[in-house]
C-alpha cells in the first residue's frame, strides 16, 4: 500500500499504466470470447488467465500491492488469503463435482 | 538511512499505515466472503432446473460495458487518492464526485439487468443457479451502496477543512475500497459473464 521510496501515491503515472493494461487485457479476453476458434480447454485457460493478468496489473497500479518496504504485511496477509480461497473454492469444486459423479447426476 | 526514511509516510508506524494495513486486512476478509459466494456460484452454473442459464440471460457486451464503468470508477479514485495526497481541495471533490456517479451508473446497469430477468418471468426462486446469481450481484450491490453511502458522509467536511491528514486517512480507505470492487468485478464479469457464454 504504501511506498515512501516509489512516490507512487503522488503520482499519475502508475494509475494510467495500471487503467491502459487493464482496458487491454479485459478487451483481449472479450473478443477471444466473441470470436473464437480455440477450443474449450485453451478457452478457458485464456480467459481466466487474461483476468488473473488484470487483476495483478490492479493490484500492483492502483493499490500499491508489493512496493512497500519490509516488513512486507499487506502482501504477506494476501498471499495467505489467496491461499485459504484457492482451498476454498477448489474444495467445494472438487468435493461437489465428485458427489455429483457418484450420485450419477 | 537517507532523510526520506523519517518523513511520513513512515514505513508502517504512523496512524496512515495503521489504517490502511487495518483497512487492508477488512477488505481481504471481505474477498473471502466473496469466495465462498463465488463458489457456490461455480457449484449451481449447470443446476437450471429446466430455466434459463447465463448464455440466455446476459449479454457480454452489456457486461463490459458495465466493466469499463467500474474500472474508470477505480481509475478516477485514484486519481482522487493522489490529489488527496496532494493535498488538493478541489482534485479531491471532483475525483470522488466522478467516482460516485461512475459507481452509481454500475448499480443503475445491475438494477436494469435485474429487471430484464424479472421481466421475463424468473427471479431467485427460479433455479438453483437464479438463487447464486442474485446471491453474487446482489452482494456486490450492496457493497457499491455501501461505497456511495460513504462517500456521501466523507465528502462534506472536506468543502469545509480541505484535506488534512485525517481526511487524507479517510479518503484514502475509499479510493482503496473502489478499487477492491473493481478487482472483485473482474472476477465476476470473468466467471458469470465470459465463461457464461462457453
Amino acid at each position: 500500500m504504501i511506498d515512501s521510496h516509489h512516490n507512487w501515491n503522488t503520482s499519475f503515472k502508475p494509475l494510467f499504466l495500471g487503467f491502459v493494461f487493464s482496458i487491454i487485457f479485459m478487451l483481449g479476453a472479450y473478443r477471444i470470447i466473441i470470436h473464437s476458434h480455440l477450443k474449450y480447454h485453451w478457452l478457458l485457460f485464456t480467459v481466466i488467465g487474461l483476468g488473473i493478468l488484470q487483476i495483478i496489473a490492479q493490484l500492483v497500479f492502483f493499490l500499491h500491492l508489493g512496493l512497500e518496504t519490509k516488513p512486507r504485511w499487506n502482501i504477506a496477509m494476501f498471499i495467505y488469503t489467496i491461499l485459504l480461497v484457492l482451498a476454498l473454492v477448489i474444495g467445494s469444486l472438487w468435493i461437489m463435482q465428485n458427489l455429483n459423479y457418484n450420485l450419477m447426476m | 538511512m537517507n532523510v526520506a526514511d523519517h518523513q511520513f509516510p513512515d514505513s508502517h508506524h504512523d496512524d496512515y499505515s495503521k489504517t490502511t494495513f487495518g483497512f487492508w486486512l477488512y477488505l481481504l476478509t471481505d474477498l473471502m466472503f466473496f469466495a465462498t459466494i463465488f463458489s457456490t456460484y461455480a457449484v449451481l452454473k449447470k443446476s437450471t432446473f429446466g430455466g434459463p442459464g447465463a448464455k440466455d440471460l446476459f449479454s457480454v457486451s452489456y457486461a463490459m460495458i458495465e466493466t469499463l464503468i467500474m474500472l474508470t470508477c477505480a481509475f478516477i479514485a485514484g486519481i482522487g487518492g493522489v490529489y488527496a495526497h496532494r493535498k488538493s481541495k478541489g482534485g479531491t471533490i471532483i475525483s470522488f464526485v466522478l467516482a460516485f456517479l461512475l459507481g452509481g451508473a454500475i448499480l443503475g446497469m445491475i438494477w436494469h439487468e435485474f429487471s430484464h430477468v424479472f421481466a421475463g418471468g424468473y427471479d431467485w426462486r427460479s433455479s438453483a443457479y437464479l438463487s447464486a446469481y442474485f446471491t453474487l450481484l446482489g452482494t456486490f450491490a450492496l457493497h457499491l451502496i455501501g461505497g456511495l453511502l460513504w462517500t456521501i458522509v466523507l465528502l462534506p467536511p472536506l468543502f469545509k477543512v480541505g484535506v488534512t491528514s485525517l481526511h487524507l486517512k479517510r479518503m484514502s480507505c475509499l479510493r482503496i475500497f473502489w478499487q477492491f470492487l473493481s478487482i472483485v468485478w473482474v472476477f465476476i464479469f470473468t466467471f458469470v459473464y465470459l465463461l457464461g457464454e462457453i
